[in-house]
C-alpha cells in the first residue's frame, strides 16, 4: 500500500525519537523489563514472520535456533573467553549450518506435518543438551559470571542499555524484512506461501527459496538466544529450547498480522501488555493464566480476523479514508 | 538375555496399543477431515481427569468409566468440529493448524489452572497385579488396555468397512468432491470421525488411569507419539498407524533398556528423521 512516502518517514522518525528517548523518561526498571520482553518477543516474531509469514512455512520449532544461538555464545564465553558480541554472531552461523540439515528434513512435508517435524527437531535438540553433559552443563544449566558494567562482553549495569541493544536488533530484523519485502525473494515468498505448486510451475525454485528464508531466520533468531542469556545471566536447555519460544514467536505474527512488516511488534505489544496486566491483577501464583488467555486470543483472531491485528486496522483505515472525499 | 528383549518388547508393545489408540484418531481425522488436531493429547488428558474424578468421586473403576468418557469426548468432538474446525476448512493452512494448536493450549492451561499440575493416580485391585510367564512380567492393567485398545480399532476397522457412514467416510477420505456429488453430506461425516477420533482418545485416558499419572502435560507425550506413528504409517492410513503405533511402544521401550531411561524419546525422534530421510511418504508408500 504505502510505499516510501514522507508521511512514512516522518512517522518511522518520530517513533524511532520516542523509543530512543523512553529509557531516559521512564527509570522504573520493572518499565524496561517490560520494554525489553516487547522488544525481544517482537524481534523474535519478526525472524519468524519471514519464514512463517511471507513463504507460510509454518514452524514451531524456531526454539532450536534461539537454544543454539544461546548455547554456542555461552559456551564460546565461557569456556574459550570469547566476547558474546563475536559468540552472538558464531551463534547465528551455527543456526544457519543446523538449519540446512534441519530444512532438509522438514520441508519434505508441507502444511501440518512441516510444523510437528519443526516441532520434533526442536525437542530433539533439547534432549541432546539435557542428555550430553560433555556438551555443555546439562540439566542443571549454568550461571554466566558477572563482570559488572562490561559493555566489550555484553553486560551492563543499567537495564537500559539492553533495551537499546534488543532496540537495535529489532531494528535489523525490520530493515531486513522491508528490504526483502521489496526484493524479487519477497515475491517468491510471496507466491510459495500462496501456492507453492503453483509458484514452482511458473519457475520459482521453490527449495532454494526455502532454504534461503530458512537460513536468514533461524540467523536472526540465534541472536535473540545470546541476546536473551546474556539478559537473564543463566542457560539451561529447558529455558533455551522453551516450546513456549516457539509458540510465541508463531503467536505475535498471527495475532499481529501474518506476512506484515508491522504485524510481529503489534502482536507483542498486544500479547506482553495483556500478560503483564494479568500478571499484576491475579500475581503469578496460578500457574497456565498466561497461556490460557492467549490460546483464547489466538482463536478469536483465527476466527473471526485471521489477517490479525494489521488487518483490523488496515479495514479501520479504510472506512475512515473512504469517509472522506476523494483529494483534489 | 533374550527375557530382557522379549520383556523390553512386550512393555513396547502394551504400550503401543495406547499410542495406536491416540494415532488412529490423529489419522481418522486427517484422513477423513484433512486437517491435524494438534489437540488429540489434550483429549486423552481429559479422559483420565473423567476417570480419575468417577474413581475418587463415586469409587467407579477406570475399565468401567470407559462407558463416560467415550461418549462424551464422542459429543465434544461433535461439537469442536461443528462449531470450531468447520470454520477453517479451506485452501488456507494456517488457520487449520493453528485453530487445533490454540484448543491445545487452551485446554492444557485450562486443566492447569483448574487442576493443578499434581499427578493424580487411581489404584485399582487389579493395579498391582501381573502375570509371570516364563520369567516374563505381564501387568494385568496394561494387559487389559492393550486388549481393550485392539478391540477398539478392530471395531473401527468393521465400522469402517461395513456400514454405510463408515464407507461414506472412507469415501470423503479418498474424493471429498466425488463424495460429496455422490450425496454425502460432508459436514455430518467429519462431525462423525471427530467424535470417534476424540472418543478414542478418551477412551486411551481411561484405560491408561489404573497404571498411569494423570496430569495436564500428560497428553504431551502421547500425542508426540501418535504424530511420529502417523508420519510413518502413512498419513490417513488407520492399518499404517497402529503397525508404526506398535513399533514405536517397541522401539520406545528399547530405548529405554538399552540407551539409558530418558532416551526413550530420543529413539523416536532418530525414527521418525529416519523416516523423513529415506521414505517421507511413510512406511505405507504412496505419495501424498
Amino acid at each position: 500500500m504505502s510505499g516510501v512516502n514522507t508521511r512514512g518517514l516522518l512517522w518511522l522518525g518520530l517513533g524511532i525519537a520516542v523509543l530512543i528517548a523512553l529509557p531516559l523518561v521512564v527509570k522504573s526498571s520493572f518499565a524496561i523489563d517490560i520494554f525489553i520482553r516487547i522488544l525481544l518477543f517482537s524481534f523474535i516474531g519478526v525472524a519468524w514472520n519471514l519464514m512463517g509469514g511471507y513463504a507460510k512455512q509454518l514452524s514451531l520449532g524456531h526454539a532450536a535456533y534461539f537454544g543454539l544461538g544461546a548455547y554456542t555464545s555461552t559456551i564460546l564465553q565461557i569456556d574459550f573467553g570469547i566476547s558474546p558480541w563475536i559468540g552472538m554472531i558464531a551463534g547465528g552461523v551455527v543456526a544457519m549450518l543446523a538449519s540446512l540439515p534441519i530444512g532438509w528434513l522438514c520441508f519434505r512435508l508441507r502444511g501440518p506435518y512441516f510444523t510437528i517435524a519443526t516441532i520434533a527437531t526442536a525437542q530433539a535438540l533439547m534432549l541432546i543438551f539435557l542428555k550430553f553433559r560433555d556438551l555443555a552443563w546439562g540439566a542443571e544449566g549454568t550461571t554466566i559470571p558477572n563482570l559488572g558494567n562490561a559493555p566489550l562482553m555484553m553486560q551492563f549495569e543499567s537495564k537500559a542499555a539492553y533495551y537499546y541493544v534488543v532496540l537495535g536488533l529489532l531494528a535489523v530484523g525490520l530493515a531486513i524484512t522491508w528490504l526483502i519485502e521489496r526484493s524479487w525473494m519477497g515475491y517468491y515468498l510471496v507466491a510459495i506461501g500462496e501456492d507453492e505448486d503453483a509458484a514452482e510451475a511458473i519457475g520459482v525454485n521453490a527449495p532454494k527459496i526455502k532454504r534461503d528464508i530458512y537460513l536468514i531466520s533461524s540467523f536472526l533468531t540465534a541472536l535473540a538466544g545470546t541476546f536473551y542469556t546474556q539478559y537473564i545471566y543463566f542457560i539451561d536447555p529447558a529455558t533455551a529450547f522453551s516450546f513456549n519460544i516457539s509458540i510465541e514467536a508463531a503467536l505475535v505474527s498471527i495475532v499481529g498480522g501474518i506476512g506484515t512488516l508491522w504485524g510481529p511488534v503489534i502482536g507483542t505489544i498486544l500479547l506482553e501488555t495483556t500478560s503483564t496486566l494479568l500478571q499484576s491483577w491475579l500475581g503469578s501464583s496460578i500457574g497456565g493464566v498466561q497461556l490460557t488467555v492467549y490460546s483464547l486470543i489466538l482463536m478469536a483472531v483465527i476466527l473471526w480476523r485471521p489477517t490479525g491485528l494489521m488487518g483490523m486496522m488496515r479495514e479501520a483505515w479504510q472506512r475512515h479514508a473512504g469517509r472522506k472525499p476523494a483529494r483534489a | 538375555m533374550w527375557e530382557t528383549v522379549a520383556q523390553a518388547v512386550i512393555n513396547g508393545l502394551l504400550i503401543g496399543g495406547i499410542y495406536a489408540l491416540v494415532s488412529i484418531g490423529v489419522t481418522l481425522i486427517f484422513g477423513v477431515v484433512k486437517i491435524v488436531n494438534f489437540a488429540q493429547g489434550e483429549f486423552v488428558m481429559i479422559g483420565m481427569y473423567i476417570s480419575f474424578f468417577l474413581a475418587n468421586q463415586f469409587g467407579v473403576d477406570p475399565l468401567v468409566s470407559l462407558v463416560v468418557s467415550m461418549p462424551v469426548l464422542f459429543v465434544v468432538g461433535v461439537l469442536i468440529q461443528h462449531f470450531l474446525i468447520r470454520r477453517v476448512l479451506g485452501p488456507n493452512d494456517m488457520p487449520q493448524i493453528f485453530l487445533t494448536f490454540a484448543l491445545s493450549l487452551l485446554l492444557l492451561n485450562l486443566a492447569l489452572m483448574l487442576f493443578t499440575a499434581n499427578y493424580r493416580t487411581v489404584h485399582t485391585s487389579y493395579s498391582d497385579e501381573a502375570f509371570h510367564i516364563v520369567g516374563l512380567y505381564i501387568p494385568v492393567a496394561k494387559l487389559i488396555a492393550f486388549g481393550v485398545a485392539m478391540l477398539l480399532s478392530a471395531a473401527l476397522w468393521v465400522f469402517l468397512h461395513t456400514t454405510d457412514l463408515g464407507k461414506a467416510m472412507r469415501a470423503a477420505a479418498q474424493n471429498r468432491d466425488v463424495a460429496m456429488l455422490m450425496g454425502i453430506n460432508p459436514n455430518r461425516v467429519f462431525c462423525v470421525a471427530l467424535g470417534i477420533a476424540l472418543a478414542l482418545a478418551g477412551a486411551a485416558g481411561s484405560l491408561l488411569m489404573p497404571f498411569y499419572s494423570a496430569y495436564p502435560f500428560v497428553g504431551q507425550v502421547f500425542v508426540l507419539m501418535a504424530f511420529v506413528a502417523v508420519v510413518m504409517g502413512t498419513l490417513g492410513n488407520v492399518i499404517g498407524a497402529l503397525v508404526a503405533s506398535l513399533l514405536m511402544g517397541v522401539a520406545e521401550s528399547l530405548g529405554i533398556q538399552y540407551v539409558g531411561a530418558d532416551s526413550g524419546l530420543i529413539v523416536v525422534f532418530a525414527l521418525l528423521l529416519l523416516t523423513l530421510a529415506f521414505k517421507p511418504t511413510g512406511l505405507g508408500g504412496k505419495a501424498r
